[in-house]
């Protein structure tokens, strides 16, 4: 079944489409993949989807819902969250009241909020450093704390943007292994990544974006063997 | 380390702020039983005064990082719709300050629907439009606010349950009593924020609306909230305020420099913190007496430092409480500058630092 289905997206700014025609579904327990070149339309795609953006033509369907027109918080509340490219602490807040932050979208109590922020910084494996500022934190543990915090909203599908951008090899594993066994807690998930091993490894499925238009959809080994997104990629051969 | 001494520890540190603010209570209830002068307790009431508005704004400001500069609006709100109420409908304060809150609520809700639609320092400018819009109108609309005249009522009727009266408002204690529990309210509404979704919401809101937006957080919705609350205690410092002088007109109560001052005593205590705004609050007012009252220059003169037929000494005698703005100018830049979190982050640093040093 599709969780999350893109029914011919166009999104304009003034005359230039930075989405054009887009369509494609994620079904439920996917790790789908989405990558394309610079400017390809990828973060214009999230925004789309999360209600940061309308989109100028086209629906989003997620859950069988219309999603077309909502806000981002009341899309959260639906079950649909997404991480930033450029991470978001909230810098002057502890790491544990950060996410406490994203659970409260499920509960007004503070108590249950901190036992289910604690459940999800386990996850992360962020527990030693709870009550440090966000602010302080190196950006490869901003990136997981914006990763608990987002699945502290209780998602069914989540959207990561570039989770792995800025990372060293380690730390990228780290993240790798996370996407991996958050797919396994049964979260459906969208990621954005440029790094191609590791899309690569973690998608069940991946779509190419480039110039706003949908270039190819396929699994991993289907994609890499694609003539188009080679192409796309490294440029014509004059050969 | 020894885990009963660090419980100890962490006990200790808990229950010292709440004996010392107990303490302070106590004492603040007892005042009036010993300080019978009456500049004394006028700068009290001042104090307290600026505490409540002080703390409301930094519901909305420290808290919420919606740094409005038009929160006269909701003071003079307050302020002329009790005194109104009294001149022309003769309706008792008791009720009018609530009319007064109600009015102050309402118009907040309208300003932020306006406003909270645009960020950062556009929404700085359209808070300071709006509040001028409102001082424009009271100049504007006699019929309704006497206009440029203002009003003066210096009798507040007395205060009866039943038939026994409790107070007939003929000195200035009652004033300092309502004063007190106002501003004891206000730092208890604080708390109860800050302990709260609400206040968690407020603060990543401060820190990154986009963020907050995209975890489940109704930006609007929040905002408001975090107005509302700021402008049922601003509101009733304007009521406090405007029965306790006696006067009220345009120029006082809905003036941008009150909308400034507010946001001063906040800066320079300490944003965001429930501190904050008292110390800022029991900086300034008594600063600013000393200063507008000559107080300052005559000491300066009466110790010896300066002497009084000396060119400084007429210069400081004549000139100094005309620059009360000027050097309340200076000490903010000064904090701006060396105390960037305020006097009370300045305290906690120094405080940390010689931990460190012991340590």
């Amino acid at each position: 079944m599709a969780l999350l289905e893109i029914r011919r997206v166009s999104k304009f700014f003034g005359g230039l489409a930075a989405n054009s025609d887009i369509s494609f579904e994620v079904r439920q327990g996917m790790i789908m993949g989405l990558i394309g070149p610079n400017g390809a339309g990828k973060t214009t795609l999230f925004n789309c989807i999360t209600g940061y953006y309308p989109p100028s033509r086209g629906e989003v369907v997620f859950n069988d819902k219309r999603m077309n027109g909502l806000h981002p918080d009341a899309v959260c509340k639906l079950g649909m969250a997404r991480t930033w490219q450029k991470v978001r602490p909230l810098a002057r807040m502890s790491v544990v009241d950060n996410v406490m932050v994203g659970a409260l979208c499920r509960t007004n109590s503070l108590t249950k909020a901190r036992e289910m922020a604690m459940e999800q910084i386990k996850v992360v494996r962020l527990e030693q450093r709870l009550d440090a500022r966000a602010g302080s934190l190196p950006i490869g543990e901003r990136k997981k704390l914006e990763v608990a915090r987002v699945l502290a909203t209780q998602p069914k599908l989540l959207l990561l943007d570039e989770v792995m951008g800025g990372l060293n090899p380690a730390e990228s594993e780290e993240i790798i292994e996370l996407i991996l066994d958050v797919g396994k807690l049964g979260i459906t998930q969208m990621v954005i990544e440029h790094n191609m091993r590791a899309i690569m490894r973690v998608s069940d499925r991946i779509v190419v974006l480039n110039s706003g238009e949908k270039l190819a959809e396929g699994n991993p080994r289907e994609i890499v063997a694609n003539k188009a997104v080679i192409q796309a990629y490294l440029g014509e051969s004059d050969a | 380390m020894n885990m009963k001494t660090s419980t100890a520890d962490i006990r200790g540190i808990a229950t010292l702020p709440l004996l010392l603010t107990a303490a302070a209570i106590i004492l603040l209830f007892l005042l009036p039983k010993f300080v019978t002068s009456t500049y004394a307790l006028h700068i009290m009431i001042l104090i307290f005064i600026s505490v409540i508005m002080g703390s409301a704004w930094n519901i909305l400001g420290g808290y919420t990082g919606q740094y409005s500069v038009g929160h006269a609006a909701y003071f003079g709100v307050g302020a002329y719709t009790t005194k109104i109420l009294l001149q022309y409908r003769h309706i008792a304060p008791w009720y009018g300050v609530w009319a007064g809150v109600a009015a102050a609520v309402a118009t907040g809700l309208v300003i932020g629907s306006i406003c909270f639609r645009i960020r950062g320092p556009y929404f700085v400018l359209a808070s300071i439009a709006v509040a001028e819009i409102f001082r424009v109108s009271a100049l504007n609309l006699p019929g309704l606010t006497n206009g440029a005249e203002g009003i003066l009522i210096t009798e507040v009727p007395p205060f009866k349950i039943g038939n026994t009266v409790i107070t007939d408002f003929m000195s200035k204690v009652p004033f300092y009593y309502i004063g007190l529990v106002i501003a004891i309210a206000v730092i208890l509404a604080t708390r109860l924020v800050q302990n709260s979704k609400l206040g968690y919401y407020f603060q990543a809101i401060r820190e990154d609306q986009d963020a907050a937006h995209s975890l489940g957080i109704n930006l609007t919705l929040y905002k408001n909230a975090a107005l509302a609350i700021s402008a049922v205690f601003t509101s009733l410092a304007g009521s406090l305020y405007g029965l306790y002088v006696g006067f009220i007109d345009p120029g006082t109560v809905l003036d941008l420099g009150l909308s400034v001052q507010i946001v001063m005593t906040c800066i320079i205590g300490g944003i965001g913190t429930i501190l904050g705004p008292m110390i800022g609050a029991v900086v300034l007012v008594p600063f600013s007496e000393a200063l507008r009252s000559n107080m300052i220059a005559q000491a300066l003169i009466d110790s010896g430092l300066v002497k009084e037929d000396s060119p400084l000494g007429t210069f400081l005698k004549e000139q100094l409480s005309h620059a009360h703005v000027l050097i309340y100018g200076i000490l903010l830049v000064v904090v701006i500058l060396f105390m960037p979190d305020g006097i009370l982050g300045f305290i906690r640093k120094l405080f940390a630092s010689k931990r460190k040093e012991t340590a």
